[in-house]
C-alpha cells in the first residue's frame, strides 16, 4: 500500500460528513466529503476514486442518479451505498444496479471494511 | 220618284192603274189633272225612265224635268236615304212589285222634308207594265208631330223616372238632330244663382265648343245663348260669319272655328217664367229657321221647360223627401237611441216595425222579420217556448217579459229580456203590441258565472278532487263560450313543468303532449303565459311562428286547433300556479267581451286551485307532521297548568307506551318517569307552576326495564282567558344517545386505527432521523477507539470525536423528543406559538421524506411574524399533515419538478397565515367542496381523516383552513389563525381548545396520509 487508495463520500448528512472521513483515514484511506452528487462530480476526485460512499437519498441528483451518471460518463467506480432508511427492498435494487454493497445506517466497523475490501478488490 | 207624263196622265189610283185612253182624255187634261192632285206625282216608264213631274214636284224641288231626271245624283234625295231608296226602285222596275218607302227629299230652299213614296206599276190587260206612277206624301209634320210626341212621352217618362237632367236634355238634342235634319242642338242651364251659363246637353257638338260656352256670364255680350237668356228671347244668328255681335266673348271665331255657320238660342222658360236655360240648334251653313222650325223649336224648348223643371222639381221634392227621412230618421234616431231593440207589432201579432238596433242586431230587416219571421233569430231552445208565450198574451191581451235568446248577425246567441205592451184605442180594443227587447247578456252572464263560481267553490269546500273541479270549470266555460275548447294546466311542485289538469273537451293527444312540458317560453304558448306572467294569444296558429323550437304550433293544428288564448291563473300572492287557455278550431282574437269572460273564469280556476291546493297542502302538512313526529319520535303536547288538562300527541303516547285511550295525567307520567329522575320532573311542575318556560333531559323506565332518554321543551302562553297553556315537544332521544355513544366508540377506534396508521407511516422517517445520528455516534465511537489504541494515542482527535458522539448522541434524543411530543402528547395546551419555529420543526422532520418523494422544499418563513396563541403540537401536526399531503400529490408528477413551497405570513385582520404550495395533481372544484369532510380521500390507501381534522383543529384555534387551484399546475393550502395575545382570550376558548375529545382527534390525525 505505497499510496493510500481514494475514497469519496457524498452524504448530506453533517453527521456522517464530520465522523466517517475519520474513521476511513483511520482505516487508511485517503478520503474526499462531498455533502452532493453535484459537488462530487464537479470535483477533480471523480477519475481518482478507487471506491464511492454514496447516500441513496440526496438532495439534487440522488445516489443511484449520480451512479447512472457516471455510467454514462464510463467512470465506473465501486460503489458502496449507505442509507438511513429501513426499507430491506432497496438493498437487492441496488446490488442489481451493480453496487458492490448497499448498507445501512448505522454501519458496524467490520461491515463497512468488508465492503471496501470488495470494493478495492473489484479495482 | 216619278218624271213628267209623256202624254197621258192616270187618275190618282194606284190600286187599279190601268194605261189611260190617250184619245179619251187629252194631255192638257191630263196634266190638269196631276197638277190638281194634292201630292207629289211624277210618272216613269217600264224601265224606270222618269216621264212627267207634276207641278207640285216641280215647285217643291225647284228643278227642272230635266235636272229631276237624274235624281240618283245632286241634292235631291237626303244623301243617308238614297242608297235605301234605289235598292227599292231598281227592285221594282226589275221585278214589277210596288214599292212603299219614306225617305227624306230636299226642298227648293234646301230643308229635307220627309215624304212617304209609293211606286204603282201601270200594266195592261194581259198585265205587261206600260208605265210607272210615284206618288210622294209629304210626311214631315205628322213624322214631327209624332215625333215629337213620341220624344215627349219618351222625356216625360225620363223625368218621371228620375233620370238625371244631362240624360234627360242629351236624349231631347238627340230627337231634335233626328227630327231637324243637318242640325246640331244644344242645351244650356242657367246656373242657380242666374249668373253664368251651366252645362245641359250637347251629345253632337265637339266638346271644345261645349267646354267654351259653359261659364259664360249670362250677359247680352257672352254669346247668343246667353243672350237669349239673359233677355229672354230667342236670338237668331244666320250666318255666324257675318255676325257683329258678342265680340267681345270672341264667340263667333270661337264657333265657326267649330265648323257652325248659324245658330239659333231660345230661350227655355219656366212655367211662371223664370228663364232656366236656352236651347239652341246650329247648322254647318247659313239658315234662317222657317216657320216650321219655329213651331219646332217652341215644341222642343216646352219640352226642355217641362224636363227641366220637372227635374227641378223632382230635385226639390227628393230633397223635401229627404227632409221628411230626415225627420222621420230624427224619430228613428231616437228610437234607436233607446238602449235595446224596438218593435210593434199589430193587433194580431205581426211585427210591422222593427227599430234599426233591431235589425242591426239580427242582421235581419223588416222584410225578413216582419210578421212572425223574427222566431227565426230566435235560440232554437228558446223559440218555442216564446212564441208559445206570444201567442198567450195576444189572447189575453195582457202585456208581458220573457227573457230568451236572439242570434246576432254574427251568429252568436245574447239573452234579451222582452217586454211587450198593448196599446188600446178608448173602446179598450188592441191596436198595437209594443216592445222593447233589453240585453240581458252580461247580467246573465254574470248571474250564471255567479253560479258556477257557487258550484265550482262548494265543489271546491265539498273537497272534490281538483281536477274533476278543472273539468267542471272547462265545461263551464265551453257551455258559456260559444264553440270554445277549454283547458287547464297547473305549474307543478318544482316549478319546471306544466302539469295537464283539465281539458275535457279537447282531444286526448293535444292534452297529452302539453302535458310536462318544460317551462320556457319556447315550449307553448301556456309556457310562455307562465313564464312571462303575461296572457299569450295565438290568433292564427297556422300563422304563429313561435314555439317553432318545441313544433308546438303544428301539434296544436294536428289536433285541429287554429287559435289558443292563455292566461296566467295567479294566486293570491302573484305567484302564477296555472294556465288557463281557450282554443277555437278556427282563428279568433279575444274582445273585450272575451276578455271579461277569461279574467272571471281565471279567478275562479285560481281560487279553485288554490283552495283545492291549500287543502291539500294542510292536508299533506298534517299528514307531514303526524309523519315527522313518527319519524322523529318526537310528541308533541299542551298542558293546561290550572286544570291539569294534557293533550298529547299520537306520537307521545308512542313515546311513553301508553294506550291513547287513557286520559293523560301527571301521575301516569310519573309513573314512567325515571326514579333517579323523579326530583327533575318536580322541579319541571314548579317551573311550570311560576309560568316559566322549560327544557328537561330525563329518562323513563319501561315496563321491560329499558331505558329510553327524553328531550323535552315547552313553551308557555297565556289563553284568551287568561290560563297558562304549556305547548311542547318531547322528543325520544334514545337512539341518539346510543348513538352518540356508538359514534363515540367508533371515534376513539378510529384514533387508534389512525395513530396506527400514522406511526406505521412514520416509522421510516423516525429510522431516517434516528438512524442518521447514530451512524455518526458509532462512526465517532469507532473512530474514538482507534486513535486511543493507536501508538502514540491520538488523544486530541479521541476527544474530538468523544465530543461529536456527544453531540449526535443527543441529536437522536431530539428527535426521539420530537417524535414522542407528536406522538404520545394527549393534552391540548395554549402558549404563544412562533409558527416560523413551529414549521421550521416540522420541515425538520419531514425533510427526508421529502428528499425521498424528490420534493424540493423552498421555505419562504416571514422574519417579523407575530407570535399566535395555541397548541403548538396540534399546528405542528396541521403544518405536517398539509406538507404531507402536497408530497404526496406530487408523486405521481414527473413532467415538472416537485417543488414545494412553505410560506408564512402576516395576514389581514391581524392574523397570521401560513400556505403550503405544491405543483401536484391539483384539485378540481367538486373535490374542494368535499377535502375537508371526514373520509373524504383521493388516496387508494387514504383514510380520509387528517384535512378534516385539520380544520377541525384549525377552527379551535378561531382560525380558518382552505385549499385554492393554482394557476399553474398544483393546489394551495393555507390556513389563518388570530395573533396573540388577546387572539384567543377567555375560558371558552382555551376550554375549546383543550378538550381533550380535540386532543385526541388532533393526535389521531397527525401524520396520515389524507387527501
Amino acid at each position: 500500500m505505497s499510496r493510500p487508495s481514494l475514497v469519496s463520500l457524498v452524504d448530506d448528512d453533517e453527521s456522517v460528513l464530520e465522523s466517517l472521513p475519520d474513521l476511513l483515514k483511520e482505516f487508511g484511506f485517503a478520503v474526499n466529503a462531498f455533502s452532493s452528487a453535484e459537488e462530487f462530480l464537479a470535483s477533480g476526485s471523480v477519475s481518482a476514486t478507487k471506491c464511492l460512499i454514496l447516500d441513496i437519498a440526496l438532495p439534487g441528483m440522488t445516489g443511484p442518479d449520480l451512479q447512472r451518471e457516471l455510467t454514462l460518463r464510463r467512470q465506473e467506480i465501486p460503489i458502496v451505498f449507505i442509507t438511513a432508511d429501513e426499507d430491506e427492498t432497496i438493498r437487492p435494487r441496488m446490488l442489481e444496479r451493480g453496487a458492490v454493497d448497499c448498507l445501512f445506517k448505522p454501519v458496524s466497523e467490520a461491515t463497512l471494511l468488508k465492503a471496501l475490501d470488495r470494493a478495492l478488490c473489484v479495482n | 220618284m216619278g218624271h213628267e207624263a209623256r202624254s197621258t196622265g192616270k187618275p190618282d189610283d194606284p190600286g187599279c192603274a190601268t194605261r189611260p185612253d190617250d184619245s179619251s182624255i187629252g194631255e192638257a187634261r191630263f196634266r190638269e189633272i196631276l197638277d190638281g192632285i194634292p201630292g207629289l206625282v211624277i210618272t216613269a216608264a217600264a224601265t224606270g225612265e222618269l216621264e212627267l213631274f207634276n207641278l207640285q214636284v216641280l215647285e217643291f224641288f225647284g228643278k227642272t224635268p230635266d235636272e229631276l231626271r237624274d235624281w240618283t245624283v245632286g241634292a235631291i234625295v237626303y244623301p243617308d236615304d238614297l242608297a235605301r231608296l234605289v235598292e227599292a226602285f231598281t227592285l221594282s222596275m226589275a221585278t214589277g212589285c210596288p214599292y212603299d218607302l219614306e225617305y227624306r227629299l230636299r226642298r227648293f230652299d234646301g230643308v229635307y222634308r220627309w215624304f212617304h213614296g209609293r211606286a204603282l206599276p201601270v200594266r195592261d190587260p194581259e198585265g205587261h207594265i206600260l208605265s210607272w206612277y210615284f206618288l210622294l206624301t209629304d210626311i214631315e209634320d205628322r213624322r214631327r208631330a209624332e215625333s215629337l210626341l213620341a220624344s215627349e212621352n219618351r222625356l216625360l217618362e225620363m223625368v218621371a223616372g228620375g233620370n238625371s237632367i244631362s240624360k234627360i236634355l242629351d236624349e231631347l238634342c238627340g230627337f231634335v238632330e233626328a227630327t231637324v235634319t243637318g242640325s246640331y242642338c244644344s242645351v244650356v242651364l242657367v246656373d242657380s244663382t242666374g249668373t253664368r251659363l251651366e252645362h245641359g246637353a250637347a251629345p253632337s257638338l265637339p266638346s271644345t265648343f261645349v267646354t267654351a260656352i259653359e261659364g259664360r256670364p249670362v250677359n247680352i255680350e257672352s254669346g247668343p245663348c246667353a243672350m237669349a237668356a239673359y233677355l229672354n228671347e230667342q236670338v237668331i244668328s244666320a250666318d255666324l260669319a257675318l255676325e257683329t255681335r258678342w265680340k267681345e266673348y270672341e264667340w263667333c271665331p270661337m264657333a265657326l272655328a267649330h265648323g257652325l255657320r248659324s245658330c239659333w238660342s231660345t230661350p227655355i222658360s219656366s212655367t211662371i217664367g223664370k228663364v232656366l236655360g236656352a236651347f239652341a240648334i246650329y247648322y254647318t251653313e247659313p239658315r234662317i229657321p222657317t216657320v216650321e222650325d219655329q213651331v219646332l223649336i217652341a215644341q222642343f224648348t216646352h219640352i226642355a221647360s217641362i224636363a227641366i223643371e220637372r227635374q227641378q222639381s223632382q230635385m226639390s221634392l227628393s230633397r223635401a223627401l229627404h227632409e221628411l227621412k230626415t225627420s222621420e230618421g230624427r224619430f228613428r234616431t231616437t228610437i234607436d237611441a233607446i238602449p235595446g231593440l224596438v218593435w210593434s207589432a199589430g193587433p194580431d201579432g205581426n211585427v210591422d216595425f222593427l227599430s234599426q238596433a233591431w235589425c242591426d242586431y239580427t242582421g235581419v230587416g223588416l222584410e225578413g222579420a216582419g210578421g212572425s219571421g223574427w222566431a227565426k233569430t230566435l235560440h232554437p231552445e228558446d223559440a218555442e217556448r216564446l212564441t208559445g208565450y206570444w201567442a198567450s198574451l195576444l189572447a189575453s191581451g195582457e202585456s208581458g217579459e220573457f227573457e230568451a235568446r236572439f242570434r246576432r248577425f254574427d251568429g252568436s246567441c245574447r239573452w234579451f229580456l222582452i217586454r211587450t205592451l198593448p196599446l188600446r184605442d178608448e173602446t179598450g180594443r188592441i191596436i198595437r203590441w209594443y216592445g222593447l227587447n233589453t240585453d240581458i247578456e252580461d247580467r246573465k252572464q254574470a248571474d250564471s258565472l255567479l253560479a258556477g263560481e257557487k258550484r265550482l267553490l262548494e265543489r271546491v269546500a265539498s273537497g272534490t278532487p281538483l281536477g274533476s273541479i278543472l273539468e267542471d270549470l272547462c265545461h263551464f266555460v265551453e257551455a258559456t263560450v260559444t264553440s270554445s275548447y277549454c283547458s287547464v294546466l297547473l305549474v307543478d311542485p318544482t316549478r319546471t313543468h306544466l302539469q295537464h289538469a283539465a281539458g275535457p273537451s279537447l282531444p286526448i293527444n293535444f292534452n297529452a303532449s302539453v302535458d310536462g312540458l318544460p317551462l320556457v317560453v319556447t315550449s307553448g304558448p301556456c309556457a310562455t303565459a307562465v313564464c312571462l306572467n303575461e296572457q299569450v294569444i295565438a290568433a292564427d296558429i297556422t300563422l304563429d311562428r313561435r314555439w317553432a323550437e318545441y313544433a308546438w304550433c303544428p301539434m296544436a293544428l294536428a289536433n285541429g286547433l287554429r287559435a289558443c288564448w292563455s292566461t296566467p291563473i295567479s294566486s293570491t300572492n302573484g305567484t302564477v300556479i296555472g294556465i288557463f287557455a281557450i282554443y277555437y278550431k278556427e282563428p279568433r282574437t279575444p274582445t273585450s267581451e272575451d276578455q271579461a269572460l277569461i279574467g272571471q273564469f281565471t279567478h275562479i280556476a285560481s281560487i279553485a286551485i288554490e283552495r283545492a291546493q291549500g287543502e291539500a297542502a294542510l292536508t299533506r302538512s298534517e299528514a307531514f307532521l303526524a309523519k315527522a313526529q313518527q319519524l322523529s319520535l318526537t310528541g308533541s303536547f299542551s298542558w293546561r297548568v290550572a286544570t291539569g288538562e294534557i293533550t298529547w300527541s299520537e306520537q307521545a303516547y308512542r313515546i311513553f307506551e301508553f294506550d291513547p285511550v287513557r286520559a293523560v295525567t301527571l301521575e301516569l307520567i310519573g309513573s314512567r318517569v325515571h326514579p333517579d329522575d323523579i326530583p327533575l320532573m318536580h322541579d319541571m311542575v314548579a317551573r311550570a307552576q311560576a309560568g316559566k318556560d322549560f327544557e328537561y333531559e330525563h329518562r323513563l323506565q319501561m315496563q321491560d326495564g329499558s331505558i329510553k332518554y327524553l328531550h323535552m321543551i315547552a313553551h308557555g302562553i297565556v289563553d284568551e282567558v287568561g290560563q297558562m297553556e304549556y305547548i311542547g315537544a318531547v322528543q325520544d332521544v334514545t337512539e341518539r344517545r346510543l348513538s352518540d355513544q356508538a359514534l363515540s366508540k367508533v371515534r376513539s377506534e378510529l384514533a387508534h386505527v389512525a395513530r396506527v396508521t400514522s406511526l406505521g407511516a412514520m416509522t421510516a422517517s423516525i429510522a431516517h432521523e434516528v438512524n442518521q445520528p447514530l451512524f455518526g455516534i458509532v462512526n465517532n465511537a469507532s473512530t474514538c477507539l482507534r486513535m486511543l489504541a493507536a501508538d502514540p494515542p491520538n488523544i486530541d482527535g479521541a476527544l474530538e470525536t468523544a465530543r461529536r458522539t456527544l453531540r449526535d448522541g443527543n441529536r437522536a434524543s431530539d428527535v426521539i423528543k420530537r417524535l414522542r411530543a407528536l406522538f404520545k402528547k394527549t393534552e391540548a395546551i395554549a402558549e404563544s406559538v412562533d409558527l416560523n419555529e413551529a414549521a421550521r420543526e416540522v420541515v425538520a422532520l419531514s425533510l427526508s421524506d421529502l428528499q425521498r418523494n424528490r420534493v424540493v422544499l423552498r421555505s419562504e418563513l416571514a422574519s417579523d411574524l407575530p407570535p399566535v396563541i395555541g397548541d403548538r403540537v396540534q399546528l405542528q401536526q396541521v403544518i405536517l399533515n398539509l406538507l404531507r399531503n402536497a408530497s404526496d400529490a406530487m408523486s405521481s408528477v414527473t413532467d415538472r419538478p416537485r417543488q414545494l413551497v412553505i410560506r408564512t405570513e402576516g395576514d389581514e385582520g391581524d392574523r397570521v397565515r401560513l400556505t403550503v404550495q405544491d405543483t401536484g395533481v391539483g384539485l378540481d372544484s367538486e373535490a374542494i367542496d368535499k377535502l375537508f369532510q371526514a373520509f373524504y380521500t383521493t388516496k387508494i390507501s387514504g383514510m380520509g381523516i387528517g384535512l378534516s381534522i385539520s380544520r377541525s383543529i384549525i377552527e379551535k384555534h378561531h382560525g380558518r383552513l382552505w385549499a385554492a387551484p393554482n394557476t399553474g399546475p398544483g393546489a394551495t393550502f393555507s390556513f389563518s389563525i388570530p395573533r396573540g395575545p388577546g387572539a384567543v382570550t377567555g375560558v371558552d376558548s382555551l376550554d375549546t381548545i383543550r378538550t381533550p375529545a380535540a386532543a385526541t382527534e388532533a393526535a389521531a390525525s397527525w401524520g396520515t396520509r389524507n387527501v
